[in-house]
């Protein structure tokens, strides 16, 4: 298991509720996702898959890329492919604004 | 069809279809950050809800809570903090429902049973578990949901023989070992557990219902399981809870059906009687030595029981002996078996019918159990319902007011303890270092886990719960007494005199203040060990409302 911080600037919209989605199984990961406290976007990560840390940061960027948002992220991974990564933030951000 | 499939809903959502729509409300939900602490030292990323989802509403607009795990995560298995978020929760139904304000409990299983990883923090969880069965299901009904792709196994299936209703589909499954356990403690030639069809053929919920195990077999459609779970409980909750004898006390029909069925000729050719009939029995040496009834032997069954009378006090000693000559191969060894767990309730009950209107006597588990017996003749016949009996008799004695201590003289491990030890006010234990407590053996762990045996050794060092000795589960506040007693060699007449006094101290002390295993939660040692299991009954207690 590791763990990664990583820090984006805040974008213009505030997410509005606290949304879990998604589970911990193999291939799966659970997004909690909840109102930014300060001026960044702050992201945790805890994944089962080690050594893969610039991958996230490329993934998150994309992310706050694609969405002008401002939002805590915690993220607990069971081994997802980048595609379901996205698709779970993205499903998460729907469902909070 | 009608509805979604149910099967394929994850946790939360299963919970939300079952109760009344737009009354689903979740109590300490993912952000309240009840995570397993155990897991992560671990290397293994934790859920946020550690894989169990509590909620609360209504169904048929009566107050109803609907606990439902995860099979996704870890298996559905249960850890510390999901075990505490379950024993917790039905806790408050049943304090709510004790004073005139029922609140109908529903469990949605899809659980492989105790976490392995938080073993012994696993086991205690699950004894509260059982105790809140067997009194909750007094007051409302507790209906059991065996609905998904994991199915319902270990000390769960314990659980949910336990249950007034169990509710099952074509997918669900249930049984005490599940297939992979059996394979590796009793070889391939026992069960294969990549045969696919003859695990449903023997555990699938068609066949339980059948053999009359579970009550309601339904298409996998959300609406039409919500329907019948609402429509039993509208049923249930207008008529006397005396009505219906739960599966748990039909003891002698099922004692019988056992006597009844022939045990697969495969597995008698592949296990024949061995040569030896003498048997070492720790359990047996102390029984024998408490009791004084040196005249009884193996042979005479596998399950012993003794009246004795210490001062004023009448006990019935009761223990589980290995039984070479045993007519079910795979509980030879002192297992707790299809038989020896009905035996057990058997005990129980004559007991607690002969002391009807009077003092009470105490019942005393020695326990020296290597293990629930791994074979598939005791799943084909049910022997989750046979450890649930045990379970059930126990926990129902000791709320009667019968005394109930156990004394662990050897081995304590998994569903065996569960059945024979668990339920009782207090624990005593001999401080004797070759005594081990524990979930499975190292060796299913191994395959279970992924692990190697070096890593699971390592492992106990640093996660005490994993840890096999007496004082490593002492260490968790759950044994009320270490007794020190040089047991090297032979029990000499100071020790036994010494135990004895021991259990006396624990009977006078239960009877002035009458003990549950949740009470163990109480302890210095738990306080600091099981930190997490009060944590989550607080921050349950505070949201429940």
């Amino acid at each position: 298991m590791e763990t990664l911080n990583f820090n984006f600037p805040a974008g213009s919209q505030q997410v509005l509720r606290k949304v879990q989605v998604g589970i911990v199984a193999s291939g799966n990961l659970e997004v909690l996702l909840e109102p930014a406290a300060n001026v960044y976007s702050q992201v945790r990560i805890r994944t089962s898959a080690s050594g893969y840390g610039e991958t996230w940061k490329a993934l998150l960027q994309v992310f706050f890329e694609r969405h002008d948002v401002a939002a805590c992220i915690e993220i607990n991974d069971s081994g997802a492919s980048p595609p379901v990564v996205l698709l779970r933030l993205e499903q998460a951000l729907e469902e909070s604004l | 069809m009608k509805g979604k499939s149910f099967c394929e809903q994850n946790a939360r959502e299963r919970a939300r279809v079952l109760l009344d729509h737009g009354t689903f409300r979740e109590l300490l939900d993912p952000f309240a950050r009840l995570e397993s602490p155990h897991l992560p030292p671990q290397g293994i990323v934790p859920q946020s809800d550690d894989g169990v989802v509590v909620a609360r509403g209504t169904i048929r607009a009566k107050e109803a809570l609907v606990v439902s795990i995860e099979g996704g995560f870890q298996g559905g298995s249960i850890g510390e903090v999901g075990g505490a978020k379950i024993a917790g929760a039905l806790e408050m139904a049943l304090r709510d429902s004790a004073r005139g304000r029922p609140v109908i409990s529903v469990l949605v299983l899809d659980t492989g049973g105790i976490r392995l990883q938080e073993a012994n923090l696993g086991i205690l969880a699950l004894s509260e578990i059982h105790a809140a069965i067997v009194e909750l299901r007094e007051y409302v009904p507790v209906v059991g949901v065996i609905a998904g792709k994991i199915g319902c196994f270990g000390g769960m299936g314990i659980a949910a023989a336990l249950c007034s209703l169990l509710v099952g589909t074509e997918i669900g499954r249930l049984g005490l070992n599940g297939p992979e356990v059996i394979e590796q403690e009793a070889g391939i030639a026992e069960f294969d557990a990549t045969d696919r069809q003859l695990i449903w053929k023997i555990m699938g919920c068609r066949r339980r219902m059948e053999i009359g195990q579970i009550d309601l077999l339904v298409q996998d459609s959300d609406t039409v399981l919500a329907e019948a779970i609402a429509e039993y409980c509208e049923k249930t909750l207008l008529e006397p809870a005396e009505a219906r004898v739960p599966r748990t006390r039909q003891i002698e029909s099922q004692l019988k059906k056992i006597s009844d069925y022939p045990i697969l000729p495969r597995i008698l050719e592949n296990t024949a009687l061995p040569a030896r009939t003498s048997v070492h029995s720790r359990g047996l040496l102390w029984f024998q030595a408490l009791t004084g009834n040196s005249a009884v032997t193996p042979g005479a069954g596998a399950v012993l029981a003794s009246d004795v009378q210490w001062g004023g006090e009448t006990v019935r000693a009761i223990v589980v002996v290995p039984n070479p000559v045993k007519r079910f191969p795979r509980a030879r060894d002192g297992q707790v078996g299809i038989e020896e767990g009905w035996e057990i309730a058997r005990l129980v009950r004559e007991a607690m019918t002969a002391d009807e209107g009077r003092e009470k006597r105490t019942l005393l588990a020695i326990v020296d159990v290597p293990g629930q017996a791994f074979g598939i003749n005791e799943e084909i016949l049910g022997l989750h319902l046979s450890l649930a009996a045990a379970v059930d008799a126990y926990a129902t004695a000791r709320r009667a007011g019968h005394p109930t201590v156990a004394l662990i003289v050897g081995k304590a491990i998994s569903g065996a303890f569960l059945a024979h030890g668990l339920q009782c006010g207090q624990i005593l234990a001999l401080n004797d270092e070759n005594i081990e407590v524990h979930v499975m053996s190292e060796a299913s762990v191994a395959r279970i886990t992924r692990r190697s045996p070096e890593e699971i050794t390592s492992l106990a060092r640093l996660v005490r719960a994993t840890a096999r000795g007496i004082r490593s589960f002492a260490s968790l506040g759950a044994v009320d007494q270490l007794v020190n007693c040089d047991h090297s060699h032979s029990i000499d007449a100071y020790c036994v005199a010494n135990v004895r006094s021991k259990i006396l101290q624990a009977i006078g002390e239960i009877r002035l203040f009458p003990r549950e295993p949740k009470m163990r939660l109480d302890s210095p040692a738990s306080q600091e060990s099981r930190k997490m299991s009060s944590v989550v009954r607080k921050a349950l207690e505070a949201e429940w409302g």
